[in-house]
């Protein structure tokens, strides 16, 4: 039974990266917290299946993204991708030119940290329909890789990948969005600067 | 060597980890003598880390560590 004492404090150090990343999933505080609590009952009860020494944040983060799923009645095995439109490659990146530095105070390692506000990042994640949501908080955020969120949303890896790569383009063009909205981007700067800036076409 | 196109085409791979040695040293090959794909890849793994802090910044709820620890404990068997 030593085993299942020191399982409360080891399974406790992950409780705020779980609670906030429950917060993106369920878009709620309320039902955040239903979510971490219920993952942490069900990781209680299904301890002994636990495999010693395997990675516990992962157990526990299959167990609530599970959770999730099950709970909601998350649509993840959508054949057809339509939800998104396309975005072209590099969309932020290659307007980057467009941002007012007379408007941004940060020095220049802080800029981009300064560039969007955590709400802005929050918003964008959470606008995501959760097809690409749960891809991009699992990777981005929880830093996962493409087999564990394979596994844990039982989506082929080719299909983890693709979801990523649309799901952060558009979270990206929703930044931009923030920022423009924000008006700390110009874009008449962007015909100034060289052929890099310019919008390109998709592939 | 990679270029730019085959390089930008393994930027998440990249940023993920997810590229074998062989080809994470050719994508760094290519960086090595690029400054257009290098701002690139530097630009994407800086904004990875913002998004990262940013979206894990929650307060939590008042209380919300020693409800949890009630999840823990013989309790659990009255639960519905």
């Amino acid at each position: 039974m030593e085993a299942r004492e020191n399982f409360s404090a080891d399974v406790m150090q992950y409780a705020p990266q779980l609670f906030s990343t429950a917060v993106r999933m369920t878009r709620n505080r309320a039902d955040a917290e239903d979510l971490v609590q219920e993952t942490y009952l069900k990781a209680w009860r299904a301890f002994d299946s636990y495999e010693q020494g395997t990675n516990l944040r992962a157990w526990l983060f299959r167990i609530m993204t599970n959770t999730y799923i099950n709970k909601y009645n998350a649509k993840l095995r959508r054949p057809d991708e339509t939800e998104l439109d396309d975005v072209e490659e590099l969309y932020l990146f290659r307007r980057m030119g467009a941002f007012d530095q007379s408007k941004m105070s940060a020095s220049a390692e802080d800029q981009m940290f300064e560039l969007f506000t955590d709400d802005e990042v929050k918003s964008a994640i959470e606008d995501l329909p959760e097809s690409f949501r749960l891809p991009v908080l699992l990777s981005d955020v929880e830093g996962f890789s493409y087999k564990e969120i394979s596994e844990m949303l039982d989506v082929p890896i080719g299909t983890v990948m693709s979801r990523l790569h649309r799901g952060r383009k558009t979270m990206h063009k929703r930044l931009y969005q923030y920022a423009k909205d924000r008006g700390l981007v110009n874009e008449a700067l962007l015909v100034e600067t060289d052929g890099a800036s310019a919008p390109s076409q998709p592939e | 060597m990679a270029d730019c196109q085959e390089t930008l085409n393994e930027l998440d791979r990249f940023l993920d980890s997810e590229l074998s040695p062989g080809d994470k040293e050719e994508i760094m090959g290519h960086l090595s003598v690029c400054t257009d794909c290098q701002g690139a890849f530097q630009f994407h793994a800086e904004l990875r880390e913002v998004v990262k802090k940013k979206a894990l910044a929650d307060e939590l709820p008042d209380g919300f560590l020693d409800r949890l620890k009630n999840c823990f404990g013989d309790q659990i068997l009255d639960d519905h």
